[in-house]
């Protein structure tokens, strides 16, 4: 039953992973360059939160669009300058256009940290200390929130891919920008749009995630890396392999903090990517060789 | 060879001739404080060249490479524990074999694939490291590691001068005087092309890989026994990997004095920052900053500002159109 | 003894059968043309002769070695030299670097004076000491030329190397072919340019659907109208 609890907890956090990596992974298909800032972008989310509850008397969860708003437009200035970045002469454009989410990501947890110190926050929501009662499982209920904005979030951004005309437009762009550009395709437009899109959602998961465990600015890598991980480990740019390799994450992180100690996860974490990366080169949702 | 090429390499040679006096008299000249700052530069220098072969050179992105330098340290910390007692320099070699096997075990597999698959695995291995570390009882656990003291600041210098001065000759010798420097940057450019040119590409790149990897081991080694304290947070922390890429970007990378300007100029700046506004936060934004505007405005980094740089000599075409532009160097 | 042969080759994309089992082969200093719609497998037969693919079935012997899914760098030591369709330079070296990486693996004795020469013989001086992604597309397809020049391989393939140079290098670049077959390499060269096929070319393979449909000499094939009209469209009075 332990175990049992343990795997179900796993797939409630492991349904935020999804949420995060899967606008990841689109951002990266569409830009072509990883942004080093998707941890950030939780954190920052989370801080959000934090602010409003400081601030304001209301249940910070309940302004999630809200973020998502703020979030959004903060990505759609920036996203200029990695298309500027990656699409310019530049000797190396994928490496420096890393290098500059980068550059953005230092600059955010600066600003987090010379804010808030290194002191850990938590988002007070109102679920927080309840626990429902599913299926005979007593669960905690900000995970199960957690969990259901996550669903909502994914299924939300599934459908603007594939029945929207700008989801083709994505879609297009991400297949090859040369081709997506001779159609017609604003390449540019959807790359702002795409990552306006994904800022959005992940601080929105990002303040989600924030009730479920402390936040400190210098988590912002740990969950990059967390979001690097499903994705690379999904086959680059394949939407079910996030799918299964997200909620995986989850019930692995779960599981051994559960029977083992929570000191272990990362290590355990780590060392299977390895051996994932081992045995499956091209990751879990793609089984074409390599070419 | 043409004379403004020629007068370009003088003037170098005199450029490098008064830094090497500079510092090699360093020790009888400067105070105590300027040589310990000297000697961390050397630290930053050495650990940013290590960072560029692999990325600068070989086009792979490391995001793990600190943990070659925990290593180094760690392996010069437990050897050198009372009981095992091994000699300072003794242990040095070490930590070059473990970092080299470690960096094969982790090049082999991944190289071979995309970029990213390479990031994501040197980070893990970073993380990994520093989890080990932490939970293990050779490496004494989140506590670390006490090394004997040995209070000498000068026999540290001269450590730290050897190591990163011969590091960066084997470095220049190797990928701008050689024929293994045209490999390496063919098959950062184009793989496949390089192939077809008989270049044997993963081969190339793990030998890359496992040069980048020696030289921050053996740094570790030294500094570990210089500050005679480590522990995973200090010589561990995936932090000092963006250090790192952050000098080598800003100093300009792909060239062997990228690392130099960078390292010097980001470390002095971050301890002057020190110096006036106290042990802030507020200098990470600037880090941030500063990256931001090398990546959109100098991408080439600092270097190409210095004079006959490849950028200069556009712009100084593009003032004065047609000037000596006909005669090819060859 | 061949210099290049090719035993029922095959090779498929998912469900796009590229090469359907292709059979040819190729005598020393020969020069043999492989001509054929958009899409009908030249280049990704190129790429399994190569090394850069590995076929799904089938043998490729050069010089009679099976050298069937050796890797490419090994392919190339044994003397196999090629262009690339779509031009790949190593971009961030200088044109003068590129030339020398060509003869890193072999050869390298006097490099700096052949590449000199590979400079002027292609007309590239003005843009040696400039980084290749800065050179024009045909500039490009030179500067492909020339690091096959400096390999001196024993067998060259050369993918489309004349689309969009000027006539003027272009006829440079058909004398330079025809001098190093005088000196014993063989060629093996895609081009859709029936005129400059016509010109060079010993032999035609003619491949339509990933499926070798015709061989023969220039006037063999152009008197084919069947082969013209359904292959090649080029319509036969
Ligand atoms: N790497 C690949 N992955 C998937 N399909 C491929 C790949 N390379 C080639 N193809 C397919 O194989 C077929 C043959 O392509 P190929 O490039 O060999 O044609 P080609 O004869 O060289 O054409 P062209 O004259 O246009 O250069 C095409 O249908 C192409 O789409
Ligand atoms: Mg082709």
């Amino acid at each position: 039953m332990e175990l049992f609890a343990s795997i179900v907890g796993g797939l409630l956090i492991g349904g935020l992973y999804v949420a995060i990596s899967l606008g990841f992974s689109v951002a990266f298909g569409v830009l072509d360059v990883v942004d080093l800032a998707v941890g950030m972008w939780v954190v920052m989310g989370a801080y959000a939160a934090v602010v409003v509850q400081d601030w304001l008397d209301v249940d910070p969860l309940l302004l999630l669009p809200l973020y998502f708003l703020f979030f959004a437009l903060v990505g759609a200035v920036l996203a200029p300058l990695i298309y500027r970045v990656r699409n310019n002469r530049y000797a190396m454009p994928a490496l420096m256009g890393l290098a500059l989410t980068f550059g953005f990501a230092t600059i955010f947890r600066g600003s987090l940290l010379t804010g808030f110190g290194y002191t850990p926050r938590t988002v007070r929501t109102g679920l927080a200390n309840t626990s429902w009662n599913i299926f005979g499982l007593v669960l905690p209920a900000e995970r199960v929130a957690g969990f259901l904005t996550a669903a909502v979030l994914t299924l939300a951004f599934a459908w603007f891919l594939y029945f929207t005309r700008s989801g083709l437009a994505v879609r297009a762009v991400a297949q090859s920008k040369e081709n997506a550009g001779l159609m017609g395709v604003d390449v540019k437009r959807t790359s702002t749009l795409i990552y306006a899109l994904y800022t959005g959602l992940t601080a929105m998961c990002g303040a989600v995630m924030g009730a479920i465990y402390a936040m400190t600015p210098e988590l912002g890598p740990r969950y990059t890396l967390f979001a690097f991980f499903v994705v690379v480990l999904a086959g680059l740019g394949s939407i079910w392999g996030v799918l299964v390799t997200g909620l995986l994450l989850g019930v692995l992180q779960s599981l051994v903090s559960t029977f083992w100690s929570a000191d272990y996860t990362l290590l355990v974490v780590f060392l299977s990517l390895f051996v994932v990366l081992l045995l499956l080169p091209n990751g879990i949702g793609n089984r074409r060789s390599v070419a | 060879m043409s004379a403004p090429i020629r007068r370009r390499k003088t003037s170098s040679l005199i450029v490098l001739g008064i830094v090497a006096l500079a510092l090699l008299t360093m020790p009888f000249w400067a105070g105590s404080y300027n040589l310990r700052l000297a000697t961390n530069v050397l630290l930053w220098v050495g650990l940013a060249l290590s960072w560029n072969v692999v990325c600068g050179y070989a086009g792979y992105i490391s995001f793990g490479h600190i943990a070659f330098f925990g290593i180094g340290a760690y392996v010069t910390a437990i050897l050198m524990q009372p009981g095992v007692g091994w000699n300072f320099f003794a242990t040095l070699p070490v930590g070059a074999v473990v970092a080299a096997v470690i960096a094969l075990a982790v090049g082999f597999p991944t190289l071979r694939l995309r970029g990213a698959y390479f990031a994501i695995a040197t980070w893990a291995m970073a993380e990994g490291v520093r989890e080990l570390a932490t939970v293990a009882s050779i490496t004494g656990g989140s506590g670390g590691l006490v090394l004997p003291v040995k209070s000498d600041d000068t026999f540290f210098y001269w450590c730290m001068l050897a190591a990163t001065a011969g590091a960066y000759l084997v470095c220049f010798l190797l990928l701008e005087r050689s024929r293994f420097g045209y490999k390496v940057k063919a098959v950062r450019d184009n793989e496949p092309a390089a192939r077809a040119q008989g270049i044997n590409a993963n081969l190339v790149k793990n030998q890359a890989f496992i040069l980048s990897a020696v030289i921050p081991a053996v740094l570790g080694g030294i500094n570990a026994y210089w500050i005679t304290f480590i522990n995973p947070d200090s010589s561990l922390n995936t932090i000092l990997t963006d250090q790192l890429v952050v000098m080598v970007l800003v100093g300009g990378l792909g060239h062997i004095w990228g690392p130099v300007i960078g390292g010097t100029v980001l470390y002095l700046a971050q301890q002057q920052f020190v110096v006036l506004f106290g042990d802030s936060t507020a200098y990470i934004v600037l880090v941030g900053a500063l990256v931001v505007l090398v990546v959109l405005f100098l991408p080439d980094g600092l270097v190409s500002l210095l004079p006959g740089s490849r950028r200069l000599n556009l712009i100084r075409r593009f003032i004065r159109p047609r000037a000596t532009t006909t005669t090819g160097s060859s | 003894m061949d210099a290049l042969a090719i035993e029922d080759v095959r090779k498929s994309f998912g469900g796009v059968q590229a090469l359907q089992g292709i059979t040819f082969s190729v005598a020393p200093q020969e020069i043999v043309g492989v001509i054929g719609p958009n899409g009908s497998g030249k280049s990704t037969l190129f790429n399994v002769l190569t090394g850069a693919l590995k076929p799904d079935s089938g043998r490729v012997l050069l010089n009679g070695k099976d050298i069937t899914r050796w890797p490419a760098y090994r392919i190339a030591r044994s003397g196999l030299g090629r262009t690339f369709q779509i031009p790949a330079l190593f971009e961030n070296m200088t044109v003068l670097e590129n030339l020398l990486t060509a003869s890193v693996e072999h050869n390298w004795d006097g490099v700096h004076e052949r590449a000199s020469a590979v400079i002027e013989l292609l007309e590239l001086q003005r843009v040696a000491a400039e980084p290749a992604r800065s050179l024009s597309g045909g500039q490009q397809r030179l500067l492909e030329l020339g690091r096959v020049l400096m390999r001196e391989p024993d067998l060259v393939l050369l993918d489309e190397v004349a689309a969009g140079v000027h006539p003027n290098l272009r006829k440079l670049m058909l004398d330079v072919i025809r001098a190093k077959r005088e000196a014993g390499t063989t060629f093996l060269v895609i081009e859709h340019d029936m005129e400059l096929t016509g010109e060079i070319c010993d032999r035609i393979i003619v491949m339509d659907a990933g499926e070798v449909v015709a061989k023969g000499t220039f006037e063999e094939i152009s008197s084919d109208a069947h082969v013209m009209e359904a292959y090649l469209g080029v319509s036969v009075e």
